[in-house]
């Protein structure tokens, strides 16, 4: 796929006044988390790895998002929403069941483990957790469904579009303090804005980020 | 700071110091009372302390847990509660609008809801009194309703996103205006103009958002009041003669107890009633000041339904405030609904993790989310804040599980009514219309979403029907009062944060009236007829 | 034989033009660089008071006592190049939705910005008809000079006032010196009015005003550097503070049209 915001990096403007000290270090730490599981035991932690390959593909030639590792971290310091659907247990516990029994379901169609699935394997099984039609015991109850929209799909999205390699891609500005924007009107840019790539306007674009300043 | 000790007997110690307790611990210092606030949250220094991040700013959110049930249980956490000094204001859209007048009497005039034991025209008076310490942006001439003062601040610049408003809605011909906001236009104290940068529901890094912890809490600590932040309230205490005599909190790890002749609970729709039914007395076995059997009853949500849609052009909408323009058409207009009560719509602004978030609950992920957020900077959008009617089948109670603290956590329960959905329809129906006329293509609708907590603890002139009188004042308890968005009877279709603190403002002026003719400690005896 | 005095007030309005000039020249390019230069013809304004400027500085070092065709035309040319600006930021206003709202007043195209253009091709103009004027007596438009362009100073001083006005209102006039200009600016024009009507009298009362105003506009530059100043971020948000805040290059075009008021006046006296 063509990017649609060429050269773009919202990380260029990290020495511009775009970004202040908190921005700055907040941002240092989320781009350096731990590479594997703390929390997860293994099997989970490549089931949780499968999955987020699954709901966040991300092309192998792009700097990776590990969506994974910051997620295990998230449960690690049980960091929770100020919320729970009442079917569902508390946040550890949910990953902890919903995974487990993700992969029972993959034995128990495909006779592997869901992280040895191929892509389209892994694709179904997720679509029918969406329809809530895996029901094994595993699950104990929880309803896939659910645990789908308000854990799978919540979760990792959050953290992939919290990081700044996801803001590339969508022509996010990015943190904004004390720069804030100056044209606020349609198909107007500030200078530190993303360029976006009209169809035949790519180089013009790519021309653009050198004003990202 | 000036500070009290525990067995100071302080006038009021109230619970909150958002909207409602924020304000009212600002006036009745002001007013010469002894008043210390407490806080679960902590003190944030937004120019040292808030990054422009929606992810790290999670800290501003109440984030223990609750659960959710219902037929449409709640997401909350983010867009609807606040631990801080400050509260919710801290991230909330600084949309400030006021009520309809007959919303305050809505039973006898619009056939719906309950009446307020409140009267519009004085309700207009605190209104204008807020808008001018806040100092309210707003359009010079405000097309719906009375006559009201001008905003203190002109309105701010639109974006792109508020002018695709302004298109559909010059397109079906109805009136539009700039939305009147709690961020400053133009240098104000402390505070610069609004730079636009747009993470204003993560909280404001530039102190140009007029919150609660902007405004209201630097003039009480001036005026003498104590804010005590990272003290979560557990209980209040009810002497021997049923009267509250202080409150239990747990500040450092540390189990205190505040002695003070009045307490006031302005902790928001949820821990309102959480709290007084943790308070729970073998005397008052339901909960404090809950004869009635309403406390927690008659939760009200705001429906926060959107349509959204593509346009050829940029957008861009994460640049400046959210809701920079708005349609209040259907508050004010009866004619043509096929339910009761009314909405407004806005123009929106959702940042990456929020948009994200509106795909998902549309079915999105994998590849097809990808290429779907390629569109972000041309998507557009808009979003109602809609009015749901009260039901005492929707309400907060007390679960088994345990908090931290020990201490059973809410349940909050919540479903739509038919009249709700109703009215959810309507504003779809006609805001896809809207967007159509303005050029949007590709138009879906997002139908789950909610907004602003209410209701749990009304207000009313009867102590059957009500939890407190006008006055925000227990009907059982005369020296325990609830100040927040719980007292309202019905919530009408605007962003309650004016309303809350038109109400404290005016409890404030009560208490101090009520003080000046000897009847702050006991209420005086009804003379028989 | 040119009369000094008419040179002199000659020069006088060279002055006022160029300083005109370049407050248009840093503020269309300021205004126009957020505008993004989205239709070609918004560099005109930038090159018709770059030319303007640079005609003054020719001019005041020029003593001849006639007029410079080229001049002249560079002159004629900012008045068109003004009064078209003005027409296209009102169409511009029109066809954005909302049209003549007072968002669209307050934050798209100014529309009296281009008029101080206009005032830089007129003020330019008097100065090359001034040098072929006769020492007696000189008449311009049908009146007296120093009255026409008293008149004239008078009508520029109100439309600032109103632009003034319309911006200050959109700053919610949250300092107080904000009121200055907009009270000032009609008073000093009143003045000069009531001067060109009342012939013959001594005008202290108008000089007064009109020197209040000249340094208002020297005054205006430092307030509004502290406007920067105060944003957010400072100057060293100068990206956006530079273009969001009050404006710096505004303020001058006060001075210039009292300075071009008091060379009106000293018209007069040294008619008398």
């Amino acid at each position: 796929m063509k990017a649609r915001y060429p050269g773009y990096n919202v990380l260029d403007k990290r020495g511009t006044v775009s970004w202040d000290d908190v921005t700055r270090e907040v941002i240092k730490q989320r781009m350096a988390p731990p590479s594997e599981s703390r929390f997860l035991d293994p099997l989970a932690w490549q089931t949780l790895q499968a999955v987020c390959e699954s709901v966040m593909p991300q092309s192998p030639e792009a700097a990776q998002i590990p969506v994974a590792a910051m997620l295990d971290e998230r449960l690690r310091t049980n960091a929770g929403d100020g919320y729970r659907d009442m079917r569902l247990p508390p946040l550890r516990q949910a990953w902890r069941i919903g995974l487990a029994a993700l992969n029972e379901e993959s034995i128990a169609t495909f006779r592997q483990p869901y992280y040895s699935l191929a892509a389209p394997q892994r694709h179904l099984l997720l679509e029918r957790m969406q329809r809530g039609e895996l029901v094994h015991p595993a699950w104990h109850g929880l309803p896939s469904d659910i645990f789908f929209s308000n854990r799978v799909l919540k979760d990792i999205c959050a953290i992939y579009y919290s990081h700044p390699y996801a803001w590339n891609q969508i022509g996010f500005g990015g943190p904004a303090n004390p720069r804030g924007y100056v044209r606020m009107y349609f198909d107007r840019r500030d200078p530190w804005e993303a360029a976006e790539a009209k169809p035949g306007h790519e180089v013009r674009a790519r021309r653009g980020k050198h004003r990202v300043r | 700071m000036r500070e009290f000790e525990h067995d100071d007997d302080v006038d009021f110690a109230i619970v909150g110091t958002g909207a409602g307790g924020g304000t009212l611990a600002c006036r009745l210092s002001e007013l010469g009372f002894r008043v210390v606030a407490f806080d679960a949250g902590a003190w944030w220094r937004p120019l040292e302390e808030f990054a422009s991040d929606e992810s790290h700013q999670k800290k501003l959110f109440w984030t223990d847990e609750r659960l959710c049930d219902g037929e449409t249980p709640l997401v909350l956490g983010t867009n609807n509660s606040g631990k801080a000094i400050g509260g919710s204001t801290v991230h909330f859209a600084m949309v400030s609008l006021r009520f309809r007048p007959e919303w305050f009497k809505s039973r006898s005039l619009l056939g719906y809801g309950a009446d307020w034991p409140l009267d519009w025209r004085e309700m207009w008076h605190y209104y204008t009194q807020v808008e001018q310490a806040l100092k309210i942006s707003g359009p010079l001439k405000y097309p719906w309703g009375p006559k009201r003062p001008r905003y203190p601040y002109r309105e701010h610049e639109l974006n792109a996103a508020a002018w695709v408003l302004a298109r559909g809605a010059e397109a079906l011909g109805i009136d539009w205006t700039s939305t009147p906001l709690a961020t400053v236009s133009a240098p104000r104290g402390h505070s610069p103009p609004c730079v636009y940068r747009g993470f204003c529901v993560s909280g404001c890094a530039t102190n140009a958002k007029q919150s609660a912890l902007v405004t209201w809490i630097p003039r009480a600590v001036a005026a003498g009041a104590e804010i005590r932040d990272l003290a979560m309230v557990t209980r209040i205490a009810v002497g021997n003669n049923d009267r509250v005599t202080g409150l239990e909190y747990i500040r450092e790890g540390q189990r205190q107890f505040q002695r003070a002749r009045h307490v006031v609970v302005a902790g928001y729709a949820i821990e309102t009633p959480r709290l007084l039914l943790l308070s729970a007395t073998s005397r008052f076995p339901d909960g404090l000041g809950n004869s009635s059997g309403l406390l927690g009853k008659n939760l009200m949500v705001q429906s926060n339904q959107a349509v959204w849609g593509v346009m050829p052009e940029e957008i861009r909408a994460y640049k400046g405030p959210p809701s920079l323009a708005i349609t209040e058409h259907w508050n004010y207009t009866d004619i043509g609904k096929d339910f009761f009560g009314g909405y407004s719509y806005m123009s929106q602004g959702p940042l990456p993790i929020v948009w994200a978030g509106a795909l998902n609950r549309r079915g999105l992920w994998g590849q097809a989310l990808l290429d779907e957020m390629q569109h972000y900077n041309h998507q557009v959008g808009l979003k109602i804040v809609g009015e749901t009617l009260p039901q005492e089948r929707n309400r907060v109670t007390l679960a088994d599980e345990k908090d931290a603290n020990g201490l059973p956590i809410a349940r909050v329960t919540y479903s739509f009514c038919d009249n709700d959905k109703r009215l959810i329809r309507h504003a779809l129906d006609f805001m896809g219309r809207a967007l159509d006329a303005a050029g949007v293509g590709d138009i879906w609708e997002e139908t789950n979403d909610t907004c602003h907590l209410n209701g749990t603890a009304r207000m009313g002139d009867d102590p059957r029907c009500s939890v407190v009188d006008g006055d925000c004042r227990s009907w059982d308890i005369p020296n325990l009062w609830i100040c927040d968005g719980s007292v309202f009877p019905t919530v009408g279709g605007v962003n309650p944060s004016l309303t809350i603190q038109a109400i404290a403002l005016r409890t404030a002026d009560r208490i101090a009236a009520l003080a000046g003719r000897g009847e702050l400690d006991r209420r005086p005896q009804k003379k028989m007829s | 034989m040119q009369a000094p005095g008419q040179l002199k007030a000659a020069h006088s309005f060279t002055r006022s033009s160029s300083l005109l000039a370049w407050s248009v020249l840093a503020d269309s390019a300021m205004e126009h660089y957020r505008g993004s230069f989205t239709n070609p013809a918004m560099t005109l304004p930038l090159a018709s008071s770059l030319c303007a400027l640079m005609a003054g500085i020719h001019s005041s070092g020029d003593s001849r006592p006639r007029r410079h065709v080229v001049r002249h035309a560079i002159y004629w040319s900012a008045a068109g190049i003004g009064i078209a600006g003005t027409a296209f930021h009102c169409y511009n206003i029109g066809k954005r939705p909302g049209g003549w709202c007072w968002n669209n007043l307050f934050y798209a195209a100014p529309i009296g910005a281009p008029m101080a253009l206009l005032l830089s091709g007129v003020f330019g103009d008097v100065a090359e008809r001034m040098r072929e004027k006769p020492a007696v007596q000189p008449r311009l438009l049908g009146l007296p000079a120093w009255q026409s362009t008293a008149l004239l100073c008078a009508a520029g001083l109100l439309g600032t006032a109103g632009e003034v006005g319309l911006l200050h209102l959109r700053g919610s006039f949250q300092h107080r010196a904000m009121y200055a200009p907009v009270l000032l600016a009609p008073a000093a024009a009143t003045l000069l009015i009531h001067a060109a009507a009342v012939r013959r009298k001594p005008h202290w009362a108008a000089r007064i005003a009109l020197l209040a105003a000249q340094w208002l506009g020297v005054i205006g530059v430092l307030f509004h550097a502290r406007g920067v100043a105060r944003s957010q971020g400072g100057w060293r948000n100068w990206s956006q503070n530079l273009l969001s805040g009050p404006p710096l290059p505004a303020p001058p075009s006060l001075t210039a049209l009292a300075m071009a008021g008091i060379a009106a006046l000293r018209l007069e006296k040294a008619e008398s």
